[in-house]
């Protein structure tokens, strides 16, 4: 009966870390956005206004479940929690520590990848389920970008996977620095097995990963519908997109899915591009820097902070660059993306077949 | 006892989903409802040991062709869904003929090949179950290595027609020159 227990604590642990991480995550993102834009963002509610977002999500759970008259009451009340639940279920694959990975599987990045796309038929739900012109626009334009953006995404983590030929996401964490099973060459000539840190991340074992990498990014900011790609909840034609007439608790549950795949989309390109749970620090000489900062919660402690600053980053870019045009955003994707991902494809196969 | 257990909850919600899908009225409402049928089949792929199926069901129905039909109901026109829901509503009505003979062949068909098959004594059941220790560990690479030797010209032919529907679908959505 112990590992029931286990299951459940572990699934309340990877919860309980969602809720806090969209806490301070919408935190730093007032307050980044205010630092862009040369204002203080919140400053009323503790010092430098760090309690700020508590009091929000204290003000959205007591506010009053609105549903409009004419909305289809079943798929409008579903909505919320099936989107929420498909990111949720994402985390369930990603590992954390050398060892410590929620549910280890031997299919982990193609469980993930499944798994995030059953958001799209949440998004439509909400967005039908609101009988609301604006919604439904939205959730339209939201689940076209999140089609479409599937396949360069999809490229570019395949050209990842051949380079770590498996789908287990422990296994490719393992592959990334001195706890290699296997051997690992710098660019593919220079053997880094006893020298890990950065040397031995993936976008330095094979360095067409790098553009792979920069591929990935780009379209999971258009998975997440963040700005430059948020046309689906542009809010000054669409009011607020798929969300628009949503209100309290169920309200933020879908900005809770929003941040938590954020973190979600941060981690898994952590994992496959960046290596996982590996210190940055090589071992230079006797100096064992990367023997030492290898462990469990160095483990925990590298993936956060790598996934912590990727999330910055794409805050950084959403108050940065404006917002594209559908065109724009179509072009972008098929005549620039998708060629580009499948070149990396073809590069990472003739890398395996002619260097090993 | 605890599988068995898992493994009718998920048989059942299949087959009411199923039928829900297929009795309702509410197109869109019978569309979500399909998505429950098809997590719930995933469900016992994975106990069938076929979790790499089970997830390319998810990644190819609901990511690809659920998204697709909620489009094509959300992108047609009003009058085309509300004359399908007022057709005639009789058991026998004309519409309804046609599907219901071909229906019960198909049910007449099934339950004679399940009662002509001895499944205890079916050889690939036999060599299988000998099998399900390897099926544990590595079944992405039994799969890749099976398609790319024994089924190489099926899965070749698949790609064919793929490539097929998408340059027809590439031209339809192609901006038509202006001739003036």
């Amino acid at each position: 009966m112990d590992f029931y227990i286990l299951y459940i604590l572990t699934a309340s642990l990877i919860f309980a870390f969602i809720a806090v991480f969209s806490l301070f995550g919408v935190y730093a993102e007032r307050k980044i956005s205010a630092f862009i834009q040369d204002r203080l963002g919140p400053m009323e509610v503790g010092k430098f206004g760090w309690m700020q977002t508590i009091a929000d999500i204290l003000k959205l759970i007591q506010k009053e479940f609105i549903v409009p008259t004419v909305a289809d009451k079943v798929l409008f009340t579903l909505a919320p929690v099936i989107i929420f639940v498909a990111v949720y279920l994402g985390f369930a694959a990603l590992p954390w520590a050398p060892g410590l990975t929620p549910v280890s599987m031997n299919l982990g990045v193609f469980y993930v990848f499944a798994i995030i796309s059953v958001e799209a038929l949440g998004i439509l739900m909400a967005g039908w389920g609101s009988n609301n012109k604006y919604s439904l626009i939205g959730a339209v334009r939201s689940v076209a970008q999140i089609v479409s953006y599937e396949i360069p995404i999809g490229f570019a983590i395949i050209a990842a996977v051949m380079i770590a030929q498996t789908l287990d996401l422990q296994l490719i964490g393992l592959n990334q620095g001195i706890l290699a099973q296997q051997e690992i060459r710098f660019f593919g000539f220079w053997d880094v097995k006893d020298i890990g840190g950065i040397l031995a991340w993936n976008i330095f074992q094979a360095p067409h990963l790098i553009i792979a990498y920069i591929i990935y990014f780009i379209a999971s900011l258009a998975e997440c519908n963040r700005a430059p790609f948020d046309i689906p909840e542009a809010e000054s034609e669409l009011i607020g997109g798929f969300h628009t007439e949503y209100t309290g608790l169920r309200f933020a549950f879908i900005f809770l899915a929003e941040y938590a795949m954020m973190f979600l989309v941060a981690m898994f390109g952590v994992t496959l591009f960046l290596g996982a749970w590996n210190t940055p620090l090589p071992n230079i000489g006797s100096l064992k820097l990367a023997d030492y900062t290898t462990g469990m919660f160095w483990g925990i402690f590298w993936v956060l902070i790598k996934s912590l600053l990727i999330v910055a980053a794409q805050m950084w870019i959403r108050w940065t660059l404006p917002r594209l045009r559908v065109d724009q955003l179509m072009s972008l994707c098929w005549k620039v993306l998708t060629p580009l991902a499948f070149a990396c494809l073809v590069i990472s196969g003739l890398w395996r077949l002619l260097l090993f | 006892m605890v599988e068995q257990i898992v493994f009718y909850v998920f048989a059942a919600i299949a087959i009411l989903s199923g039928v829900y899908v297929v009795a309702s009225q509410n197109l869109v409402r019978s569309v979500f409802m399909f998505f429950v049928t098809l997590l719930s089949v995933a469900g016992l792929y994975v106990f069938a040991l076929a979790d790499f199926v089970a997830l390319t069901q998810i990644v190819i129905y609901v990511g690809g062709v659920l998204v697709m039909l909620l489009f094509v109901f959300m992108l047609s026109s009003k009058d085309s869904l509300d004359n399908i829901v007022n057709l005639k509503k009789e058991a026998l009505s004309a519409n309804r003929i046609p599907a219901t003979i071909i229906t019960i062949a198909l049910l007449v068909i099934l339950i004679y090949a399940i009662l002509l098959a001895d499944f205890e004594q079916l050889d690939w059941i036999k060599s299988n179950k000998l099998l399900i220790e390897k099926a544990q560990t590595s079944n992405v690479h039994n799969i890749g290595v099976n398609i790319m030797g024994r089924f190489l010209l099926p899965f070749e032919l698949i790609s064919i027609l793929l490539m097929m529907t998408l340059v027809g679908a590439a031209h339809l959505a192609r901006k038509e020159p202006n001739n003036d």
